[in-house]
Parts: C-alpha cells; sequence; structure tokens
C-alpha cells in the first residue's frame, strides 16, 4: 500500500502545510493486516527525511516550472524508491507529494490521479486563501480544509 | 409645467439646498431664502393642526395617497414601487395663478418643495409632481446621501447633484 | 420624462457577490489587526460604521420602495426581513421567537449569509463578525424615530446553530415624528 506525503511550500520556501497518509485503495482488503485506514506506512527513519525530501526537490521545481506551461510539473524527482510530484500555483505557491511505491506494493500508481488531486486541492487551497483572517505564507490550521483535503486523499489515491 | 424652484429642507426647517431652474426668475438674498424656507416649514406644521381630522381619514386626493397600512401590505406583495410621500395632513400645495407650489415629506422628515409654472389641468399637475419628487428623492438618496463627504443635516454642496437634478428639470 | 419600471427587484443595481464579500471580509481583517485583535472594540468600531451607513442607507430604501410608516413593531419587522434585506443583500431572514408584548424579537439569517462565505473566524467568542448589519438596523431605525437595539445572539461561524440577530425596541421617539404624518 503506498504512503504519500504531501506538504505545501510558500513563496519565501517557509513550510505552510504538511500531511501524511497511505492509501486508501483496498483498504477494506488490507484492513486485517493494518491497523487504521489512511495511516501512513513510512519507516521511521524516511519519517524524519520527509520534509527534507520534500524541500530539496524545490530548486527542481523552479527550473521545471520555466519548461512548460502547465501547472502540473509531473514526476520530477526520486529518492531512494521515494517518488516526488509536484505543482505550482499561479501565486508561486508549491504542492510537493511524496510516495513511496517500493514498499511491497502491487498497485500502479496513477499520473492521471494524481494531477486530479493537485487541482482539486488547489481549488481548496484557493478557498481558503479567500477567507479575509488568512494571508498568503501563513501556516493553514483550519480544521475544514484538513477535513477536505482528506476527502480529496480518499477519492483519488 | 415648467419648474421654477427646487427647495430642499431637513428636518428642523433649514433650506440644506436651493436651485432655481429658470434663469430668468429674481434672485433673493441668501438670508431671505432661509426665511422663505423656515416659514414654509412652520406653515407646513401649522396647517396640519389645522387639518380636519374627518377629512383626513379617507380622503384620498393625489398628493396624500393611500393609508400606510395598505400601502406596506401593497408593496410587499407585489413588490411595485409605492409613493414615498408621508405627508398627508401638512401643507400639500398651494395653486396660484401665477404659481404652484407642491410639498413633499419622507419619512425620515426630509422636505422637498417645488416650485412650478401654473398649469390649468390641476389632476395631471398633481401627477407630474408627484412623478417628480420620486425622481428627486432618488436622486437626492443617491447623489446626496451616498457622498461619504457630505454631512447630515448639512448644506448640499453637491455639483454632481446640481447636474444631476438639471437634467431632471429638463425632462419634466 | 421617462416612466422607469416600477417593479423594486428590477431595478436594483447588482454587484458581484464574491468582491462584496471579500470587501467586508478585508475591512474587518484590517480591524482586527489594527485593534491588535481587541475583538471588542472590533465590534464597536463594526457597529459605528453599520451605524453611519444605516443613517443614510434609510434614504435609499424609502426612496426605492415608497414604504410608509408602519403601525406596528411588527409590521416594521416584516419590512426589514421581507423588503430591507431582499433588496441589498437578496436574501429573507425568517423572525422567530416574539416576545409576549411584542417589542423584541429574534431575525434568523438564512444560509448561505451573502457576507460569511469564505470566511474562517480566529478562534474566540468574541468576535461578531457580521456586527455591522446590527449597526446598519439601528441607525436605519433611528432616523425613522424608532429606538432600538440591535445585537448578535448567535453565529454560525462559532459553531452555532444559526446565525440570529435580536431586536429589541426601546420606545418609539414621538416628539421627533415629522409633522404632516396622520
Amino acid at each position: 500500500m503506498t504512503s504519500y506525503y504531501f506538504s505545501i511550500i510558500g513563496t519565501r520556501d517557509n513550510p505552510v502545510y504538511e500531511f501524511e497518509f497511505s492509501s486508501f485503495k483496498n483498504s477494506l482488503a488490507m484492513s486485517t493486516s493494518t491497523s487504521v485506514p489512511g495511516k501512513s506506512q513510512f519507516s521511521a527513519s524516511i519519517k524524519e527525511m520527509l520534509p527534507f525530501i520534500s524541500n530539496s526537490s524545490l530548486d527542481i521545481i523552479e527550473d521545471a516550472q520555466w519548461t512548460t506551461n502547465l501547472f502540473y510539473l509531473g514526476k520530477i524527482d526520486s529518492f531512494y524508491g521515494l517518488l516526488v510530484n509536484a505543482f505550482i500555483t499561479q501565486g508561486n505557491i508549491k504542492f510537493v507529494l511524496c510516495y513511496d511505491v517500493s514498499n511491497g506494493t502491487t498497485q500502479k500508481y496513477d499520473d492521471s490521479s494524481i494531477k486530479q488531486f493537485f487541482i482539486e486541492a488547489n481549488d481548496l487551497y484557493v478557498k481558503c486563501l479567500l477567507n479575509p483572517f488568512y494571508s498568503v505564507n501563513d501556516a493553514i490550521v483550519s480544521p475544514d480544509f484538513d477535513l477536505r483535503l482528506k476527502l480529496i486523499a480518499k477519492k483519488y489515491l | 409645467m415648467k419648474l421654477y424652484s427646487i427647495y430642499i429642507l431637513n428636518k428642523a426647517g433649514g433650506l440644506i439646498y436651493q436651485n432655481n431652474l429658470d434663469p430668468s426668475l429674481n434672485r433673493l438674498t441668501a438670508n431671505d431664502y432661509l426665511v422663505l424656507a423656515g416659514t414654509l416649514h412652520g406653515v407646513h406644521a401649522i396647517a396640519a393642526k389645522l387639518t380636519p381630522t374627518i377629512v383626513g381619514k379617507d380622503s384620498t386626493s393625489t398628493t396624500s395617497g393611500t393609508d400606510p397600512t395598505a400601502n406596506n401590505a401593497l408593496l410587499l406583495s407585489t413588490g411595485k414601487v409605492q409613493n414615498s410621500n408621508t405627508n398627508k395632513t401638512g401643507l400639500g400645495s398651494i395653486e396660484t395663478d401665477l404659481f404652484n407650489l407642491y410639498v413633499f415629506q419622507s419619512l425620515t422628515g426630509i422636505k422637498f418643495i417645488l416650485i412650478t409654472s401654473p398649469n390649468p389641468i390641476l389632476q395631471k399637475q398633481h401627477e407630474q409632481a408627484s412623478e417628480t419628487f420620486r425622481h428627486l428623492y432618488v436622486l437626492y438618496s443617491d447623489y446626496v446621501m451616498k457622498d461619504p463627504f457630505y454631512s447630515l443635516d448639512m448644506p448640499i454642496k453637491s455639483q454632481l447633484f446640481d447636474l444631476k437634478v438639471g437634467e431632471l428639470a429638463a425632462l419634466v | 420624462m421617462s416612466k422607469k419600471g416600477d417593479d423594486i427587484w428590477k431595478n436594483v443595481d447588482k454587484i458581484n457577490s464574491e468582491l462584496f464579500t471579500l470587501t467586508y471580509g478585508s475591512i474587518v481583517a484590517q480591524l482586527c489587526r489594527d485593534f491588535n485583535h481587541n475583538y471588542h472594540e472590533v465590534n464597536n468600531q463594526l457597529d459605528q460604521m453599520g451605524y453611519n451607513i444605516g443613517i443614510r442607507l434609510i434614504e435609499e430604501f424609502l426612496s426605492r420602495t415608497g414604504a410608509q410608516r408602519c403601525q406596528s413593531f411588527k409590521e416594521t419587522v416584516e419590512v426589514i426581513t421581507k423588503l430591507g434585506f431582499r433588496v441589498f443583500l437578496n436574501i429573507q431572514p425568517a423572525v422567530e421567537n416574539w416576545s409576549s408584548d411584542g417589542r423584541s424579537c429574534s431575525i434568523v439569517l438564512p444560509e448561505p449569509n451573502p457576507l460569511n462565505e469564505f470566511v474562517e473566524i480566529p478562534p474566540t467568542k468574541d468576535l461578531w463578525y457580521c456586527q455591522i448589519l446590527c449597526g446598519i438596523l439601528r441607525g436605519a431605525l433611528q432616523m425613522i424615530q424608532l429606538d432600538v437595539d440591535v445585537n448578535f445572539v448567535k453565529d454560525t461561524l462559532k459553531g452555532d446553530d444559526k446565525t440570529e440577530i435580536r431586536l429589541k425596541l426601546n420606545k418609539i421617539l414621538k416628539d421627533e415624528v415629522p409633522a404632516g404624518e396622520d
């Protein structure tokens, strides 16, 4: 079962939001072996590396953004079996998704569903930005945002 | 009907706006206009006291319109604009051979006074006056009340309002 | 003179609701920053701003609708909810909880509230985000000689089940009613 680490990084390379989860697909079938559906399966050593992996991909994102006119940049990096996909918003906010495919998974990773996930996450981010009490680069602490993002994750990943 | 002059009085009877729409009119001094306004305000109030109450209840003259409850019920049920003139028992109009004078009062106590040329067909004249008042009140709410630098009950200096009143007078 | 149609709804100028929501949101957020998140002060400022709007907006309301003096407070509240809120915000709140003396009642704003879209307020029990509405009602009613207390008692932004404004008629300023009415 694939585990994911999703982070939003602000215009000053500051962390805005992070979220760890695992694929909800087949979670019923797997429920015997794993405890909580949606709980990430990253090993402890990887877990502490995740923010670094995300941030180390920022240079690549900034190079990649000039090579395409799309906001979805696709798979841009890999790190010891962890793949990194990225999306950049019109406001220069980066969405980074790290996920692990080597962890005994049979599930084929699906680029178009990651793309859909990013697009809907962006819609959600825009709604959050419209809140008058939120300003750009603030950490997102809204429980509502959290919940909705989880629903999107459940739908696509 | 030709508009000679427009006066606007605040709720205390102070003149806050005066516009001679006919350039051929003799001008009074600023003080005389204030006295005139104050006098009209007083006469209007006295007239309200003098009005026989029996007649007042069910008279349906053109300026006073219907009774308030029916008016509001009609407003809510149809969504059509009603006559916002609340001048029921005060001085409503003066009609002479030389000029006619009409008084409109809003619920907030603002008075609009029109001085017009006389017209032998009074019925039509009343309708025109009430239509003019409606437009004038809308202009007042738009160009005076929505001017953030206008303070309530003070003289109206807005050139934009002058311009719009001029346009309205040209249409009458 | 060209006679405009007399249907009130068709003659109301409209603006983009998101522009309106965002403008109001920026005002409230800026006030919160200016007063260092002293939310009581922010409420007061919003109320005062609303009052200044209300004493002017009443003329707009009367000139566009032609409403006449109401004979009871019940009628007043009916005109406010069915006509006032509808003309200016395109919503029609419900009226509930009349007191037995008929001098106080609650206005319940329907969802979605056009002022609240996108908004998540800071974690506080003090801020009444839509307080400006109270000021507007208080100001407008004062201009037609009604002394009314207006305040919020519930707000969905704070997790309440509804957004409720309480109105309480203190007195009718009979001395200030202009001469010439019935």
